[in-house]
């Protein structure tokens, strides 16, 4: 009778341990770093969608006094005379006149003239009369945004935001406790100690996936804000959806995976930090590792889950590319099957040591 | 036979290098039992070790047949009132009782029908919607009270339960240990106050460095603890008068003001009287902000005791 009551409550005693969790921790002050990490990012694209945007009117507003082509834009080339530029294309909405006074090119004229499309500006050097080079700098577009995302989301969210957010949720969720001399509460109350730590990794995992998941959505807004509706439109018939889906199960995922290797080092370590430091070490050496210790991490599969490979600029330092360049990935599947493979093996390992677990509050 | 009964076969527990309690054999039957012993002498060692809160480095436990390290059967059986006064954050008095209970697999009603049971068996309702980490430490220890009760346990482990309680709480909680004790359940306390182990034990384990050195009834320690002033630090806004009205009492031997004026120690040597008196002045109008035993002459009759038994 004891014995079926027990084995029936177990759902509701996982239920009590995330609800009490969650009310616990969901809006602690203590925790206000973790939402700057997860929502700082989407306030940088914000504030860079709303540069953007003021760029753009102005651009609409200089075409609109200085209207030019952008076909005679491209029309101009290294050599041109001054007048030429002027013939071809009228005054610029923008002119710089210099002499230069430097020893070796004392006396020299060097103008700067700036038009632009409505998309893109143009900016030619002019020096004694002759176009000496010629800049064309692009208005943002989808497709360079995707790719500038791709590379934040992977080397900056994943590796340090959702991470570090993981090491402040789930470390705590044991250590906090024997800090604050409060897990007595949990150790006195008749659940395995299994469930306990279910219920508490659930709770953890509930907390970062919403907080980091809605980073990740609010980041995708906030970068695709700028942009006219068309566009959007298309991107999102397009692999716009595919995409998004993606890099927020990928966030999700970093959640768990993080997560349950956090949840086992409150557990295993009286400081934290160390082995925090050690697992942001091994992730990121893990493209230098060998085959078959790159899938004991978990920034290999998630790497391998993201939509749009980071592709790295031409003048990224060598070192960077070796890192952002893409290694030998698994497919998504197995991608996904090795990730809780190791999730399982870490949470095992962590049921263990929660089973052995003691109050012993006076060396904490 | 033995499944009535908490049982300590051989039970050492260390702290590394450092002894918590050594070759503890123990059979503790139902009723009131105290455990006694200066502090370190090991008494919550005994505790966690029967809570499941610690496990032995070796020997064998059981409560009512139960090994501790069987949580789920344990704390249905168990409720224990730890010495630690932290509670989960932000959680009210009601809460942390009611949550308690929800990690029981209990439904929403059962836990509120429980809570709100145990919290009015304490009198805490009036401030059970409060939050804990504004409560007095009377308060805190009223609400773990009612955590360890809440579930009506048949065997209470409670760690100097009466510590920070006002003298009508604490006759109120003493009877509550009593009506436990009456129905054959089991009430284990800890104190290092002999006045209380007199007023409350069936029985009484008396510990000194990890050791158990003496155990059985009552009688034989209470003649030595008459002859033992007991002292008791009290809080009150108006000290002064408190101090006075206390020194007219012919058991009182000294009283005088301590902490800049803000609390009392008394001295006195009839603990029963001295309650009596406390309860009359608060009656009086004189207010009692809390009582707390600082009893340091306690280790000189532990002393006695412990020397008297020759064992150590």
């Amino acid at each position: 009778m004891i014995s079926n009551e027990m084995n029936a409550s177990w759902p509701s005693q996982i239920a009590a341990v995330i609800r009490l969790e969650l009310m616990k921790s969901f809006f602690a002050r203590r925790g206000l770093w973790i939402y700057i990490l997860a929502f700082g990012p989407a306030l940088l694209y914000l504030i860079h969608a709303i540069d953007v945007t003021r760029d753009h009117e102005h651009r609409q507003a200089m075409v609109a006094a200085h209207p030019v082509s952008t076909g005679a834009l491209h029309l101009v080339r290294q050599g041109m005379t001054q007048k030429e530029v002027e013939e071809l294309l009228g005054e610029p909405y923008l002119k710089n006149d210099f002499t230069r006074s430097g020893r070796r090119r004392r006396g020299q004229e060097f103008s700067i003239y700036q038009y632009t499309d409505g998309d893109s500006d143009f900016t030619f050097y002019i020096i004694d009369g002759e176009v000496a080079d010629i800049r064309e700098q692009d208005r943002c577009n989808l497709a360079k945004d995707s790719a500038i995302f791709a590379t934040v989301f992977q080397f900056f969210y994943l590796r340090l935001a959702v991470f570090f957010g993981c090491v402040g949720i789930f470390t705590n969720l044991f250590r906090g406790e024997m800090l604050d001399k409060s897990l007595h509460f949990y150790l006195l109350a008749p659940m395995r100690r299994e469930l306990l730590l279910a219920g508490k990794y659930l709770a953890g995992l509930s907390a970062a996936v919403v907080i980091f998941t809605l980073g990740t959505a609010l980041q995708i807004a906030a970068l695709s804000w700028h942009f006219e509706p068309g566009q959007v439109t298309a991107y999102m018939h397009g692999r716009g959806w595919h995409d998004i889906i993606a890099y927020l199960a990928v966030t999700a995922l970093a959640c768990a995976g993080y997560g349950s290797i956090f949840l086992a080092a409150g557990l295993l370590f009286r400081n934290p930090i160390l082995p925090a430091t050690v697992v942001m070490l091994w992730e990121s050496i893990n493209i230098f590792l060998p085959a078959t210790l790159k899938k004991i991490s978990v920034i290999y599969y998630l790497q391998a889950l993201c939509p749009v490979v980071a592709a790295p600029e031409a003048d990224t330092p060598a070192l960077l590319k070796l890192l952002i360049s893409s290694a030998d990935f698994p497919p998504a599947w197995l991608a996904i099957a090795g990730l809780l493979i190791v999730m399982a093996a870490v949470l095992s390992l962590a049921a263990m040591r929660a089973r052995r677990l003691e109050i012993n509050y006076g060396t904490e | 036979m033995t499944d009535d009964r908490v049982l300590f076969d051989n039970v050492s527990r260390f702290y590394g290098e450092v002894l918590g309690v050594n070759r503890v054999t123990l059979s503790i039957p139902p009723g009131i039992t105290s455990l006694v012993g200066p502090n370190g002498s090991g008494k919550t060692t005994l505790m966690n070790l029967m809570s499941g809160l610690v496990r032995p480095t070796r020997g064998q436990i059981r409560v009512l047949g139960i090994p501790p390290d069987d949580p789920q059967r344990l704390c249905r059986t168990l409720g224990y009132s730890t010495q630690f006064d932290a509670f989960p954050r932000g959680l009210t008095g009601y809460q942390s009782v009611a949550y308690f209970l929800r990690l029981f697999g209990f439904d929403q009603a059962k836990c509120d029908r429980l809570a709100t049971a145990a919290i009015e068996r304490l009198r805490m309702g009036e401030a059970a919607n409060r939050k804990v980490a504004g409560y007095s430490k009377g308060m805190r220890q009223r609400i773990k009270l009612a955590m360890a009760i809440a579930h009506d346990p048949r065997v209470l482990v409670l760690d100097e339960p009466l510590n920070g309680l006002d003298p009508l709480v604490r006759s109120e909680t003493i009877a509550l240990f009593r009506e436990y004790a009456a129905d054959g359940r089991h009430v284990i306390v800890s104190s290092h106050v002999l006045h209380e182990v007199d007023q409350i034990s069936d029985q009484v384990i008396l510990l000194s460095n990890g050791y158990v050195v003496a155990e059985g009834q009552i009688q034989g320690v209470r003649g030595e603890i008459q002859d033992h002033p007991m002292q008791v630090l009290i809080r009150s806004s108006r000290p002064s008068m408190l101090a006075s009205k206390m020194f007219e009492q012919d058991h009182v031997v000294e009283a005088r003001l301590v902490e800049d004026g803000t609390a009392v120690l008394i001295k006195t040597r009839d603990a029963n009287r001295f309650y009596r008196a406390l309860n009359h002045l608060a009656l009086d109008g004189i207010d009692i902000e809390g009582v707390a035993p600082v009893d340091d002459n306690v280790n000189s009759v532990y002393e006695y005791l412990i020397g008297g038994e020759g064992s150590r």
